[in-house]
C-alpha cells in the first residue's frame, strides 16, 4: 500500500477528490424507487386525508371546501368526546391489567418447577389466536343465558351478569378479553427482562440484609423497568388502535357504550359515508397517538438504567 | 467486630465432596488470608461463612452466636465479591447506602456514613456516578465502601483484586491493609495470589482440595512449611525440590549430586527424602556446586537463573549483578541453615 502511493501520488489524490463528484449523479436512480414507494403509500394518503378533512364530502354527493368546519364540528360533537373517553378507559385498563398479570406470570414462570416449559406453552396460546376467532369464542362465553361465564358464576353463587350486553359492563368485559389475549405477550417480554437481570446483585443484597420483598422492590423492579416500559409502549399503541375485537363483539354497542374513536371513525366514514368528517377525526386521532408515543418514549428513556449516560 | 470460629465444616455438592471438615479459629480483629490453588474450595468456604451456601456439616460461630443455618442477612457480615456485584441501577452513593436504607436508617445518617466511607476510599467525586461509568479500580473501591458503611462484625473478601492490573493491585493491597489497621474489623480474605496473602495477612490458611494444609503467620509458613504442598505454594519463585537420600552425613541424589545439610539430621538416613531450598537462599560462590545455566532472566534488581547440576534442575535468584549467560557454568553455595527436608512418602516436614 505505502509503496503504491509513493510511486503514484498524483493519481491517488486526483482519484480521491473526484470520487464523490462522480458518484453524485449516479445516486438518484438508486434512491428513486424507495422514494416513490414511500411517497405513494405513506405521504400521499396522508396528504389526501388532510385534504379531505377540510372538505365536506359525503360519498355520492359533490365535494366542497369548508376549511376547518369539520374540526369545529368535532369539538362540539358529544359523541366524539364520549368515544374519546371510552378509548381512554379502554386503553388504560388494557395496558395496566395485562402488565400486572403478565409480570406476575413472568415471575411465576421464571422460577423452576416441573412441566414449566409445557405450561408456559399453554399460557402463551391466546396470543396466537386471531382476534375474530377470539371475539367469537368470547361472545359465546359472555352470552347471558347460554354462556359458560354465567354458569361458572352460578357455581360460586353469583347471579347472572349481562357482560357485553350491559352499558356499564361492556368496556370492562372487552378489557377482559384483551387482557386474556395479551397478558402472555407481556409475560414473554418480562421473562426476557428477568433473564437479562444479573444475578450477582441479589447476593450482595442478601448480604446487605434485604428480605425477599425488598430484593423484588429495590432490585428486580428497577432492573426490569426498561422491559416493562417496552411492554407498556407496545400495549398502549396496540390498545389505543384496537378495533377488531370491539367491532366483532359489540360494534360499539350497546348503544354507543363501547364506541371508541376508532369505531366512531369507522362508522362515520364507512357507515354514514361522511368521508370529510371521518378524515378530520382520523387526523385528530393520529395527533393523539403521536403525542402518546412521544410521552411514552420520554418515559422510557428515563427508565433505562443500562443506558444512564444519555441522561 | 467478632471472633469467627469454624468447626469441622463440610460441603458436598451432591456426591461431590468439596470441603472435607475444616477447623479455623479467628481472633477478634485478625486479618486471615485463605489461599490455595484454583478449585480448592476457597470461595465455597467463604460463601458458607457468608450464608450464601448451605453447610453440609459442622458449625460456624460469629462471636458467641452460632450462625450455620441463619440466612445471610442475619449474620451481620459484609462481603466484597470478585466481580464486585454492584447494583447497576443505583448511583455510587445509593450502592453504598443500600444496606442502611434497608434497615430504615435516617437519610441524614446514611448520607454522613456514605460521605465518611467515600472519604476513606477517595470516592467523594464519584458519588453520583453509576457503576458502568467507573473504572475497575473505582468499582472495587465502591464494593469496599459498601462493606465499610455497614460497620459489620466481619469483612469477607473474595479475590477482590484479581480483576485489576498489576499496579492498581499493589496500590489497593496497601489501601485494604491500611483500612484494616484503621478500622480493625475481623477480615477473611480469599486470594490465590500468595504475595497478597503474605503482605496483608496476620494469619494464612493454606487450602488444598478442601483440606487445610497449614495455618500460620506468613513468615512461619515461609520459614517452616509443614509439608511439600505448602513449601511449593508459598514463596515466589517456587522452592526447588530435589529427590535423594542422606548417606554418610550428606544429601546425595541418584545421579550423585551432593548437597549440604545442617547439623544433626543424619538420623533421617535410609529413606527417600525431598530436599527443598528456595531460589533466594542460593548464592553465587567462587567454588561450590557447579551447574550450567539453562535459563537466565534479569530484571535489573535480580537475576533468575536455572542451572543444570548433574542432571538436577536448580532455580536460583541472585540479588547481585552477575555476568551469567546461557550455557555458562556457575558455582553456587547453599546455606544449610535454610534448607528444608521432607519425607518423600508422606510429604511431611522432617
Ligand atoms: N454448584 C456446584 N456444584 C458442584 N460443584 C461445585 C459447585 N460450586 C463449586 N463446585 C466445585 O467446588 C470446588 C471448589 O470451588 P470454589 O469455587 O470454592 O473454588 P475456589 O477455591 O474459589 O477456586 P478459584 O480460585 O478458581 O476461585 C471446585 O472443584 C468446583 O468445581
Ligand atoms: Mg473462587
Amino acid at each position: 500500500m505505502a509503496s503504491v502511493s509513493i510511486d503514484n501520488p498524483i493519481d491517488e489524490t486526483t482519484e480521491r477528490r473526484s470520487k464523490p463528484a462522480r458518484l453524485a449523479p449516479n445516486y438518484w436512480p438508486f434512491v428513486m424507487p424507495a422514494l416513490l414507494v414511500v411517497s405513494a403509500v405513506i405521504v400521499f394518503p396522508w396528504l389526501f386525508t388532510l385534504w379531505m378533512s377540510v372538505n365536506s364530502w359525503t360519498l355520492g354527493q359533490p365535494r366542497t371546501f369548508i376549511g376547518f368546519a369539520n374540526y369545529l364540528r368535532l369539538a362540539q360533537d358529544m359523541r366524539f368526546w364520549e368515544s374519546l373517553w371510552h378509548t381512554t378507559t379502554y386503553t388504560v385498563l388494557s395496558v395496566v391489567l395485562p402488565l400486572f398479570f403478565g409480570t406476575l406470570a413472568a415471575l411465576v414462570f421464571d422460577a423452576k418447577f416441573p412441566l414449566r416449559g409445557f405450561l408456559r406453552g399453554i399460557f402463551v396460546m391466546p396470543m396466537m389466536a386471531t382476534p375474530v376467532a377470539v371475539a367469537l369464542v368470547w361472545t359465546m362465553m359472555f352470552h347471558p343465558q347460554l354462556g359458560v361465564l354465567n354458569y361458572l358464576l352460578s357455581l360460586v353463587g353469583i347471579g347472572p351478569q349481562e357482560w357485553i350486553y350491559n352499558q356499564t359492563a361492556v368496556i370492562p368485559s372487552l378489557v377482559l378479553v384483551e387482557t386474556w389475549q395479551w397478558t402472555p405477550l407481556v409475560m414473554l417480554i418480562v421473562l426476557g427482562g428477568l433473564a437479562a437481570v444479573p444475578r450477582e446483585p441479589y447476593e450482595s443484597a442478601e448480604i446487605d440484609g434485604a428480605t425477599a420483598w425488598q430484593k423484588f422492590r429495590y432490585l428486580t423492579v428497577p432492573m426490569i423497568a426498561p422491559f416493562l416500559m417496552i411492554a407498556v409502549i407496545i400495549r398502549s399503541i396496540d390498545a389505543i388502535k384496537s378495533f377488531d375485537i370491539i367491532y366483532a363483539m359489540t360494534q360499539g354497542g350497546p348503544g354507543t357504550a363501547s364506541e371508541t374513536i376508532n369505531i366512531y371513525l369507522y362508522n362515520t366514514a364507512f357507515a354514514y359515508y361522511d368521508i370529510g368528517y371521518g378524515s378530520a377525526m382520523a387526523v385528530v386521532f393520529f395527533l393523539i397517538i403521536i403525542a402518546l408515543s412521544f410521552v411514552l418514549l420520554m418515559v422510557r428513556a428515563r427508565a433505562n438504567w443500562s443506558d444512564m449516560e444519555e441522561r | 467486630m467478632a471472633t469467627v470460629n469454624i468447626q469441622n465444616i463440610q460441603k458436598n455438592y451432591g456426591a461431590v465432596k468439596v470441603i472435607h471438615g475444616i477447623d479455623i479459629d479467628i481472633a477478634d480483629g485478625e486479618f486471615v488470608a485463605l489461599v490455595g490453588p484454583s478449585g480448592c474450595g476457597k470461595s465455597t468456604l467463604l460463601r458458607m461463612i457468608a450464608g450464601l451456601e448451605e453447610v453440609t456439616g459442622g458449625a460456624i460461630r460469629i462471636g458467641p452466636r452460632e450462625v450455620s443455618h441463619l440466612p445471610a442477612r442475619d449474620r451481620d457480615i459484609a462481603m466484597v465479591f470478585q466481580n464486585y456485584a454492584l447494583y447497576p441501577h443505583m448511583t455510587v452513593a445509593d450502592n453504598m447506602g443500600f444496606a442502611l436504607k434497608l434497615k430504615k436508617a435516617d437519610p441524614a445518617e446514611i448520607r454522613t456514613k456514605v460521605q465518611r466511607a467515600a472519604g476513606i476510599l477517595g470516592l467523594e467525586k464519584l458519588l453520583d456516578r453509576y457503576p458502568r461509568q467507573l473504572s475497575g479500580g473505582q468499582r472495587q473501591r465502591v464494593a469496599m465502601g459498601r462493606a465499610i458503611v455497614r460497620d459489620p462484625q466481619v469483612f469477607l473478601f473474595d479475590e477482590p483484586l484479581s480483576n485489576l492490573d498489576a499496579k492498581l493491585r499493589v496500590q489497593m493491597r496497601g489501601e485494604i491493609k491500611t483500612m484494616h489497621q484503621r478500622i480493625g474489623t475481623t477480615t477473611i480474605y480469599v486470594t490465590h495470589d500468595q504475595v497478597e496473602a503474605m503482605t496483608m495477612a496476620d494469619k494464612i490458611v493454606v487450602l488444598h482440595d478442601g483440606h487445610i494444609e497449614q495455618i500460620g503467620a506468613p513468615l512461619e509458613l515461609y520459614d517452616r512449611p509443614s509439608n511439600l504442598f505448602v513449601a511449593g505454594f508459598i514463596g515466589s519463585p517456587a522452592m526447588n525440590f530435589i529427590d535423594g537420600r542422606i548417606e554418610e552425613g550428606a544429601f546425595r541424589t541418584k545421579k550423585g549430586l551432593i548437597l549440604p545439610l545442617p547439623q544433626g539430621v543424619a538420623a533421617a538416613g535410609g529413606r527417600d527424602l525431598v530436599y527443598g531450598v528456595r531460589p533466594e537462599h542460593i548464592r553465587a560462590a567462587t567454588h561450590g556446586i557447579e551447574g550450567r545455566a539453562t535459563l537466565v532472566e534479569g530484571t535489573g534488581s535480580e537475576i533468575y537463573a536455572k542451572l543444570d547440576a548433574r542432571g538436577e534442575e536448580i532455580a536460583c535468584l541472585f540479588r547481585e549483578r552477575l555476568d551469567v549467560r546461557f550455557g555458562d557454568t556457575v558455582s553456587i553455595d547453599i546455606d544449610p541453615a535454610r534448607i528444608h527436608l521432607f519425607d518423600k512418602q508422606t510429604g511431611l516436614r522432617l
